[in-house]
């Protein structure tokens, strides 16, 4: 039951995450490649000051701030890109996140991460702690949900998919397309930072192998399997994703093969985006014609 | 209304607007003519701002609209099509219209929460006048088909339906009759007239003489880059210098 | 003191004639079919480890062999990606391209993962003794690294300058579907990038792995590298691609004088950076243009 908890939990903290990421790639059109930076950026800065003795609930919302601020300045360096020179930008932005985690051993301790990150008293440690951190990320993914529907179903939502279906019809019809990506981009790393706080305040121990390519592939394949430019295929392909990955780990094997068991884990997600591509690039839950 | 004065355009070494000139004035549709490559679009796509000018200004209703960036242009009541239609294709009909509306107070964030009625009134008002436009159009039926599925010809139909929504003060149609069937044209021609009737001013590019002929009190002749003359109809037609422009190429598809 | 930066920038051709091979193919790929492969990176870890396999039982044969059938195999892995994937997908939305190609690459990775595990290895070559040019080494490997990029530069020089395949190359670089309605055979052109792209991969995959070692994320770092010198030498251009490689090659290692060796790729992650902030516009995004 435990364990089952557990899957639940990191199964909302990735459905927070994939529609996050969503925002941004499937309502503004904006294919970031480096969104697992903001996650990143959250964990980290919650992690780091809750560490030094700020209390947890201002830790973060200072997490959420820099995230945000973070996120609006990587748009105003690379929201006059387009299409994949996007992408190519925000995938070495993350990784520059990455190389300055890694390196700024004073602050981040480097590749041996941050261990012993502080939770909420009454959340607890042992293992009853579980309920209550089942019961915040689900409260957590509810809002995030309701938060994102508010602004799909409003006309900003409708102004974002204008900006990704053509850009210069927008700005025919007097939209300032800058402007509303940069929007989607700032709500977009707040709330991957919020996914990257839960990360750290559950899992209580970060480092910056946490934060690589391989979960910007993971998030991604959450938001292209579930279907992009809607609120529910990303959460339901956090579900599914994460739940796919946990599954693959109950198929008895003997020990000696157990070494294969994540290369294959991996061959499958990559598998998967190029099948969705090729079969199915709408996703399982498709945008139009509801 | 709208005045451009001495504007210019290069790209590389090719002048493509040379140093144009006029004032639309009060008049009720205007049309621009000239062979194909004689900077029409081009033209356009500076009024609007798509273009920086190398030189020159541009003014709307007196006020200075060059070097703006497109969309504050739109804001000012300057609305256009484009000469290959651009509806947004995922969207449905009604979406395509509704998008359209300028200024909605539902695409900054904080209202969408601290205004919330406010916004759904704004919407429900925007809905109402995006369905009257469809039913103007002929097009309700469509309304939640995406638009990618509309006809061709249904598209541009589309196309200035959205200009409609914005309630401008000019609109700029680039070739809004290309490749639509002559039904469509005619109803096409009977909503302009009713727009001018309104008193929206229109200036449109367009090759279908008799159509121009008929649509525009006054007519803008370009070539080369160049505005060569400007007047009635009947004075155009009866201009020397237009009839050399189109007939001087071998290559004149117009 | 001055030896020690010569040393530096001669280490700084040796990574950037590989960075170079690296950067050719990828520009090739780009020039012609207007995406970025992300793949291009595994097609140089594959050529690295089908090496190793060949020179390990049952095969067992010396390197210089081994690379034959490794190189082949490279081959035939680009051009099934391209049959399988990409063609498929070259009348869709170019993002989808992109996104499969990222999917393509963690599949390969992964399956070298489970083939030969997520250690470094090596070729086992017998110890690399270093030439000394006036307090300059240089390792026997490096020098055949240099000399097997500049060989395999020059053929392409020619194949692109002397012969009619270059010219049906360049001209569909230019434009594809101008190239296939002036009737330049596309499916030639197509296996001749793939052809061409895989085997500057895995030799530059192979050349890589004997100066230092091999590990399953050697193609993604050698990716990031190589299409910074993409960028640098202007997208499609092959000649822009080889010189951009060398720069970068350089200045990563001269870098190592000033900067911490943990920073050393922040410089090719900068350039990247830099470079697209001033040719803003990519080839997709927005369809067309205005008209």
């Amino acid at each position: 039951m435990d364990y089952l908890y557990h899957i639940l939990v990191l199964a909302m903290i990735f459905s927070i995450f994939a529609m996050s990421l969503n925002l941004e790639l499937g309502f503004a059109g904006l294919y970031n490649f480096g969104h697992i930076a903001f996650f990143a950026i959250g964990a980290y800065t919650s992690a780091l000051l809750s560490l030094n003795g700020v209390p947890i609930p201002l830790a973060v919302v200072a997490a959420l701030v820099v995230a945000g601020v973070i996120g609006a300045i990587l748009a105003r360096f690379t929201l006059g890109l387009t299409g994949d020179y996007f992408g190519i930008a925000t995938l070495v932005f993350a990784e520059m996140v990455q190389l300055l985690l890694l390196n700024e051993r004073d602050i981040t301790r480097g590749p041996m991460g941050l261990p012993g990150i502080p939770r909420p008293a009454w959340i607890g440690s042992g293992p009853e702690s579980l309920v209550w951190f089942l019961l915040v990320a689900g409260m957590g993914t509810a809002i995030v949900f309701l938060l994102l529907q508010r602004l799909a179903n409003a006309p900003f939502g409708r102004a974002l998919k204008v900006v990704r279906e053509d850009e210069f019809v927008a700005q025919a019809l007097g939209k300032d397309t800058t402007r509303l990506k940069t929007k989607a981009m700032v709500v977009g790393s707040v709330l991957a930072g919020f996914a990257g706080v839960l990360w750290a305040h559950y899992i209580t121990y970060i480092s910056p192998a946490d934060f690589t390519l391989n979960e910007t592939i993971f998030v991604l394949l959450c938001v292209v399997v579930g279907g992009k430019g809607t609120n529910l295929g990303p959460l339901l392909g956090g579900f599914a994703i994460v739940f796919f990955g946990e599954f693959v780990r109950f198929i008895p094997i003997p020990s000696e093969f157990s070494r294969f068991v994540a290369p294959l884990q991996g061959m499958i997600y990559g598998g998967l985006l190029i099948v969705m591509m090729l079969k199915r690039p709408q996703g399982l839950i498709s945008e139009s014609r509801r | 209304m709208l005045e451009l004065k001495n504007v210019r355009k290069s790209f590389g070494g090719l002048i493509a607007v040379n140093d144009v000139s006029f004032d639309l004035g009060d008049v009720g549709i205007s049309g621009l003519i000239g062979p194909n490559g004689s900077g029409k679009t081009t033209l356009f796509h500076l009024i609007s701002g798509f273009y920086k000018l190398d030189s020159g200004t541009i003014s709307l209703k007196g006020e200075p609209i060059s070097g703006l960036p497109p969309h504050a242009i739109s804001q000012l009541g300057l609305s256009r099509t484009f000469q290959q239609t651009r509806v947004l294709p995922f969207l449905s009909t009604l979406d395509n219209l509704i998008s359209a509306a300028p200024n909605q107070l539902g695409e900054n964030l904080l209202p969408l929460f601290f205004m919330a009625k406010k916004v759904r009134q704004e919407e429900a008002l925007n809905r109402e006048k995006a369905m009257e436009i469809l039913e103007q159009l002929k097009l309700s039926d469509l309304a939640t088909l995406p638009a990618g599925d509309l006809s061709y010809g249904q598209q541009k139909l589309l196309e200035l339906g959205r200009v409609l929504m914005a309630d401008p003060a000019l609109i700029i149609l680039d070739e809004p009759t290309a490749g639509i069937n002559p039904s469509l044209i005619r109803s096409l021609v009977t909503t302009l007239k009713q727009l001018r009737d309104k008193g929206i001013k229109i200036f449109l590019v367009e090759h279908n003489m008799p159509l121009v002929a008929e649509l525009c009190e006054k007519i803008y002749v370009m070539d080369s880059g160049a505005l060569i003359f400007s007047g009635s109809p009947e004075e155009v037609q009866g201009n020397k210098r237009v009839i050399e422009a189109y007939l001087g190429r071998d290559n004149n598809a117009a | 003191m001055t030896a020690y930066y010569l040393q530096l920038i001669v280490n700084g051709i040796i990574a950037g004639s590989i960075y170079a091979m690296f950067a050719v193919g990828l520009t090739m790929v780009y020039g012609v079919f207007k995406f970025i492969n992300f793949s291009h990176g595994e097609l140089i870890t594959w050529g690295a480890y089908l090496g190793l396999m060949f020179t390990s039982p049952p095969f067992s044969l010396p390197l210089y062999q081994a690379a034959v059938p490794a190189l082949a195999i490279t081959v035939a892995l680009g051009l099934a990606q391209d049959w399988f994937i990409y063609r498929p997908l070259r009348q869709s939305n170019p993002v989808s391209l992109l996104i499969a190609s990222i999917g393509l690459s963690y599949l390969m990775r992964n399956a070298i993962r489970l083939f030969w595990g997520s250690d470094f290895q090596t070729f086992n070559l017998p110890v690399a003794r270093g030439l000394s040019f006036g307090g300059i080494y240089i390792t026997i490997p490096q020098l055949f690294m240099v000399t097997a990029a500049v060989v395999f530069l020059t053929i392409l020089y020619l194949l692109f300058t002397r012969t009619l395949l270059g010219k049906s190359l360049r001209a569909a670089s230019d434009n594809m579907e101008l190239a296939d309605i002036m009737g330049i055979n596309m499916t030639r052109v197509t296996v001749t990038v793939w052809v061409l792209a895989s085997v500057f991969a895995g030799t530059g995959g192979i050349l890589l792995a004997m100066d230092t070692n091999m590990d399953p994320m050697m193609g993604m770092s050698s990716l990031i590298k190589a299409f910074a010198a993409v960028l640098l030498g202007g997208a499609g251009n092959v000649w822009g691609a080889l010189v951009g490689g060398l720069f970068i090659g350089i200045a990563e290692n001269v870098s190592v004088a000033f900067i911490s060796p943990g920073y050393k790729d922040f410089i090719s992650f900068a350039l990247i950076f830099i470079l697209l902030l001033f040719r803003p516009t990519g080839i997709f995004g927005i369809k067309g243009g205005v008209r």
